[in-house]
């Protein structure tokens, strides 16, 4: 355990390192949902739905501040398989899976946090109708920042899963470039899941993808209620479960065929 | 003539290179296909929402989309040295080895790269217009073909002189600039939908400063017969000429910045 530890600790500080390339980056996502929110306005203008307008930017912008967290972060391990230095790796007295694991997971934290910070309190000084609204209730946000650490959980198993897949051919650009793409729209980072069609609504929050950020931002809003938090949670928690164990007998899988690449 | 001959010889070499691989070319290409199917289904989506937006109806959404996504992913396929290479160029140094020889650099920079998987969003993007000028019934006489054909012409310039920003704020600071990408990358998901979509401040950079809403917007509404901002038909003829006069403007810039290179030395 203390080995993960300390790979976590050192990949956190490493993602500390370009803080101007990060406020950069900040602004331009914030750019990014100042156009979304002006064509959802819009859209809103010509006709109203029964989901405020405030519960859509504040979707925006916790999707815009927590992005990082989807994007795929581990583009070593890809360079470690073509060149065969992924050999160093296996000769660790350590499990493959939880190390590559903990990476992921502290670079997704880290990487997430201190994107976060800047772009909430961006949203949160906009004006009304433009900007983030606070949390529907104390214990919403309480859920939601729950939810938020389970929604990692599942985004860091699933990107264990796509590496996996990847792992085992040696230009894994197109397939890795369209599971992400699949988890873009699925998460809803290009459109926000709840302006999917209503009748979709029921199977698309039931996907893995949609235990990410939705389901975060929907307890935060409120748009699910309180009573209904622990069943999220639920099912978070057992869509991450079971991602993990798929993961690590794929892992286990390819440790077994892994071809090193002489170099 | 011949530097045409010199850009048309490389894309040859280059798309031979590119095919060496086919499966992972069919794998890169069709993720492509589901990036910019993912862009036209939040349209698909927001129009079976809303219905219409201001005095857009779905047609003419899907019409403008098609007009962004084709223009902006053929600059992204033949310009790919300036929209894609040219900060890691700097960074590498290997811009040094275009000023030795004797071409322009602009010119080798652009035979540099080209990315043929971009095919899969013009298609796209092709389809969303036919879709988009089928569904506002567009009738498709002479004058509307060859307007549509300007637009997108100088659209593909306006681009390239909108990405020519990054690489002379590049030149200055070697890292490649993210907050260029707000022109370009946001222009293209603002500008995907009509200009009179967006507040005082937004209309007026898209307008003035990158002229998207001049080169796409102006002509493409005179197609479906509803005139942004009440422009009479001449204007729709002349306004895309904007986007070749930002070129121009980016192209002596980039000189005057060239002069100010100095190499990474690596």
């Amino acid at each position: 355990m203390k080995a993960y530890l300390s790979v976590f600790r050192m990949r956190l500080r490493m993602e500390t390192q370009y803080r101007g390339a990060v406020l950069g980056g900040v602004a331009c996502q914030a750019f990014f949902g100042l156009i979304l929110i002006a064509v959802y306005r819009a859209m809103y203008a010509g006709k109203p739905q029964t989901m405020p307008l405030s519960h859509v930017t504040t979707y925006v912008w916790l999707q815009q501040a927590f992005f990082r967290m989807l994007l795929a972060s581990d583009a070593e391990l890809m360079d470690k398989v073509r060149t065969g230095g992924i050999a160093y790796d296996l000769c660790r007295p350590i499990h493959l899976y939880g190390f590559y694991y903990a990476r992921i997971m502290a670079q997704k934290l880290m990487g997430s946090l201190l994107r976060a910070l800047p772009m909430l309190i961006f949203a949160a000084l906009l004006p009304q109708g433009w900007g983030i609204s606070p949390p529907a209730s104390v214990s919403a946000l309480t859920a939601s920042l729950a939810a938020l650490l389970l929604g990692l959980c599942c985004v860091c198993a699933m990107e264990n899963i796509t590496m996996a897949f990847t792992m085992r051919t040696l230009d894994p650009r197109g397939f890795q470039a369209m599971l992400n793409l699949l988890m873009m729209i699925l998460s809803g980072n290009i459109l926000p899941l709840t302006l999917f069609p209503d009748s979709w609504q029921q199977a698309i929050t039931l996907l893995p993808y949609a235990q990410m950020l939705d389901a975060p931002i929907r307890l935060y809003t409120g748009e699910y209620a309180l009573p209904q938090a622990p069943g999220v949670l639920l099912l978070q928690g057992g869509w991450t479960a079971l991602l993990v164990i798929v993961g690590m007998v794929l892992w286990k899988q390819n440790q077994h065929r892994l071809i090193i690449q002489g170099g | 003539m011949n530097t045409v001959r010199l850009y048309l010889r490389s894309m040859g070499i280059l798309l031979k290179s590119q095919m060496q691989y086919p499966l992972s070319f069919l794998l890169q290409t069709l993720a492509q296909l589901i990036m910019e199917g993912g862009e036209m289904l939040a349209v698909i989506l927001l129009v079976n929402r809303f219905d219409h937006l201001n005095q857009w109806s779905a047609g003419d959404l899907y019409f403008f989309f098609g007009l962004m996504s084709v223009t902006f992913y053929i600059t992204e396929c033949f310009g790919r040295g300036i929209t894609g290479n040219f900060p890691s160029m700097v960074r590498t140094g290997q811009l040094d080895t275009l000023l030795i020889r004797p071409r322009g650099i602009l010119t080798q920079v652009l035979c540099s790269a080209v990315d043929p998987r971009r095919i899969t969003c013009i298609a796209v993007g092709t389809f969303s217009l036919a879709l988009g000028s089928g569904l506002s019934q567009v009738s498709w006489t002479a004058t509307n073909v060859l307007l549509l054909a300007e637009s997108i012409f100088c659209g593909c310039w306006l681009i390239l002189g909108l990405f020519l920003i990054e690489a002379i704020l590049c030149i200055h600071s070697v890292k490649s600039v993210e907050i260029a990408n707000a022109l370009t990358y946001g222009g293209r998901s603002a500008c995907q939908y009509p200009v009179d979509t967006f507040p005082g401040s937004l209309r007026t950079l898209f307008t003035v400063i990158a002229p998207f809403a001049l080169v796409m917007h102006v002509p493409a509404s005179h197609i479906l017969g509803k005139p942004i901002f009440g422009w009479p038909a001449w204007a729709a003829w002349i306004s895309p000429l904007s986007g070749i006069l930002i070129f121009i403007i980016m192209v002596l810039l980039f000189s005057k910045a060239m002069m100010y290179y100095r190499s990474t030395g690596s």
